[in-house]
């Protein structure tokens, strides 16, 4: 059940300017949250920013009662978890959302796992349930530049992708393309059960039309300006084909793309 | 913990009793529409009997779709939303909520809209045999709707034409809630009261404007959008002041950037005999349910009740300017 637990900084790892991971110790919020769900994270005392924040959870180690998010500074929201210091406390309004559909996927054939950027950031939990599932994944990571990939070795070891293809358009790392296009070469050539993925529009417009074209079945974490999280403030819709606005935190984060009006996105601030 | 607690209705102390003209309520904390869902929301967070009150979603004739995103942004100490009152209708209000809301024992107040007079009186016509209402606010102040909202607020006359046909659908206690953008507050708070409202409830947001500095388009796509949080505070308690000095007899609920225990003491101060808790509430869930006790604990300590502190602020006489305009 959705609370406001109080978390204290662990551990952080920064893998590049701007690009980190904060580790929280939230022991209830460990053993409760599901891969795709997220956290509305307040920093008490700040102004700025005043709304709390959205981060997908990256990794929960139940074990340890730790919870993790990969983050990228892009504005306050993410410059003051930046500048945090360790034992800081935080609140975590959690777990929030939908989760990724992983209980039906079988051990026969393999998911693909499609990321932009920081939208990595939700599936280090979901590849370890995966592997905990005996499904095999490839993992699709995609960016600008090598630098926007700093946090891949997060993505390897035990439970990590069976194969990894990284992309970047200035080809400084993996193939010189769009991740999606690399995406779209191995989907021709193998069977994916199903297709998870997190990243900017552009990308998920490219995707859609791709995983529509070779009728792959595909969940998106979706990603709008969340003011509360819980679906009261109704700040986060997305144009929807079945109904006109599909509230982000509560219908989603994780959704269909064939469920999204994408002629219907239009200019985002 | 040390402080006595109130676990059910029937042992809340007298002590946090209010009285808005024919509105009785246990405490002077309720959360503000808009903020607040249909409550149902925040029972995770918050035992909503505690709650002096909770105003719903404002409601409509039909469901309303809202505007196309961007609908929010942050903004220094608070935000801008141009939401455009996206709510299920009156009649699934009424239906699915409404029962869920009684069994929950909830306070409810059913905040109220619409494009033309019409609407608002089929929607208060609709709502006035349902069980478990215990007042209307009529919103005559939303900024971010093409027809109805604040047209009806900014203007005096309009705004009595339609609290005039609104007193008449209904027997229960009206709250009209006013206008910051309203060219002259108190000339629409007497033109409201004059028309048959019971109790004012103000500020619904202030018309604000944001912009990104890179590509210079509005960063809402309704364009503008109202201003809310700790941001208006400053105004919003201006604005109690002094209508409560204008109309020292006409209960208020005071509503802008609340958030903790002295900005409900201030509000009172000023002259409302109860508050709307609102933006605050996306931040956190919790902190209605937290301020009715910290507010009990205060006035517990100190030996005086809620009453006694509404309207102290005038003793001192005029504030300098508060008087200006009216």
């Amino acid at each position: 059940m959705k609370s406001d637990h109080r978390a204290i900084l662990e551990h952080r790892e920064c893998f590049s300017p701007g690009l980190f991971s904060i580790t929280f110790k939230a022991p209830e919020l460990a053993a409760e949250v599901e891969p795709g769900q997220f956290a509305m994270l307040e920093i008490p005392e700040r102004v700025r920013p005043y709304l709390r924040r959205a981060y997908s959870v990256a990794d929960a180690d139940p074990g340890r009662g730790t919870v993790e998010f990969l983050v990228k500074t892009v504005g306050p929201g993410t410059g003051a978890l930046e500048e945090l210091t360790d034992r800081s406390p935080v609140r975590l309004l959690a777990p929030l959302g939908n989760r990724f559909s992983i209980g039906d996927l079988t051990s026969d054939g393999a998911v693909a796992i499609v990321a932009g950027g920081i939208g990595a950031a939700p599936f280090p939990l979901l590849l370890r349930r995966l592997s905990a599932a005996k499904v095999e994944s490839d993992l699709f990571l995609g960016a600008r530049r090598a630098l926007d990939l700093g946090f891949r070795n997060r993505f390897s070891g035990a439970a990590g992708a069976r194969k990894t293809y990284l992309a970047t358009e200035d080809g400084s790392l993996g193939e010189k393309a769009f991740v999606t296009e690399v995406f779209r070469e191995a989907a021709r050539k193998k069977r994916y059960q199903r297709v998870f993925a997190c990243g900017p529009m552009p990308m998920f417009a490219a995707l859609a039309a791709i995983v529509q074209e070779l009728r792959i079945a595909a969940e998106f974490s979706t990603e709008a300006a969340m003011g509360c999280g819980f679906g009261v403030c109704l700040g986060c819709v997305i144009p929807g084909v079945q109904k006109p606005f599909i509230v982000s935190c509560t219908d989603g984060p994780i959704l269909p793309p064939e469920k999204i009006a994408w002629a219907r996105l239009g200019p985002r601030a | 913990m040390g402080t006595p607690r109130s676990s059910s209705v029937t042992m809340t102390p007298p002590t946090l009793e209010v009285q808005l003209g024919p509105l009785r309520l246990k405490n002077p904390i309720l959360t503000a529409s808009g903020t607040f869902g249909y409550g149902l929301e925040f029972a995770d967070f918050v035992n909503l009997s505690t709650l002096g009150g909770l105003c719903t979603k404002g409601l409509s004739l039909r469901p309303h779709a809202g505007n196309v995103p961007p609908r929010i942004c942050e903004t220094p100490a608070g935000m801008l939303n141009a939401i455009g009152l996206q709510n299920v209708g009156v009649e699934t209000f009424v239906e699915e909520k409404l029962p869920r809301l009684r069994a929950l024992g909830a306070t409810t107040i059913a905040n109220v809209w619409g494009d033309t007079e019409e609407d608002y009186v089929t929607v208060v016509a609709a709502l006035e045999d349902a069980e478990g209402i215990a007042a209307i606010e009529l919103n005559i102040s939303s900024p971010n709707v093409e027809k109805g909202g604040m047209l009806f607020g900014n203007s005096p006359p309009a705004t009595a034409s339609l609290v005039t046909r609104v007193r008449r659908a209904t027997r229960r206690p009206l709250i009209v809630k006013l206008s910051p953008n309203a060219p002259d507050l108190v000339e629409s708070a007497r033109a409201a009261r004059d028309s048959g409202a019971d109790v004012l409830s103000l500020i619904n947001t202030l018309v604000g404007l944001a912009i990104d500095a890179e590509t210079a388009r509005p960063r809402l796509s309704f364009g503008t959008g109202g201003l809310s949080g700790p941001a208006i505070k400053p105004i919003a308690l201006r604005m109690v002041y002094q209508v409560a000095r204008a109309l020292p007899k006409v209960p208020l609920m005071g509503i802008g950037g609340i958030s903790n225990l002295d900005d409900i003491l201030e509000f009172l101060a000023a002259g409302a005999s109860a508050v709307q808790v609102g933006t605050a509430n996306f931040k956190e869930p919790g902190v209605s349910g937290r301020l009715v006790e910290e507010l009990e604990a205060h006035c517990l300590s100190r030996g005086v009740t809620v009453a006694s502190l509404v309207g102290r602020a005038h003793r001192f006489g005029d504030a300098r300017d508060a008087g200006a305009e009216g």
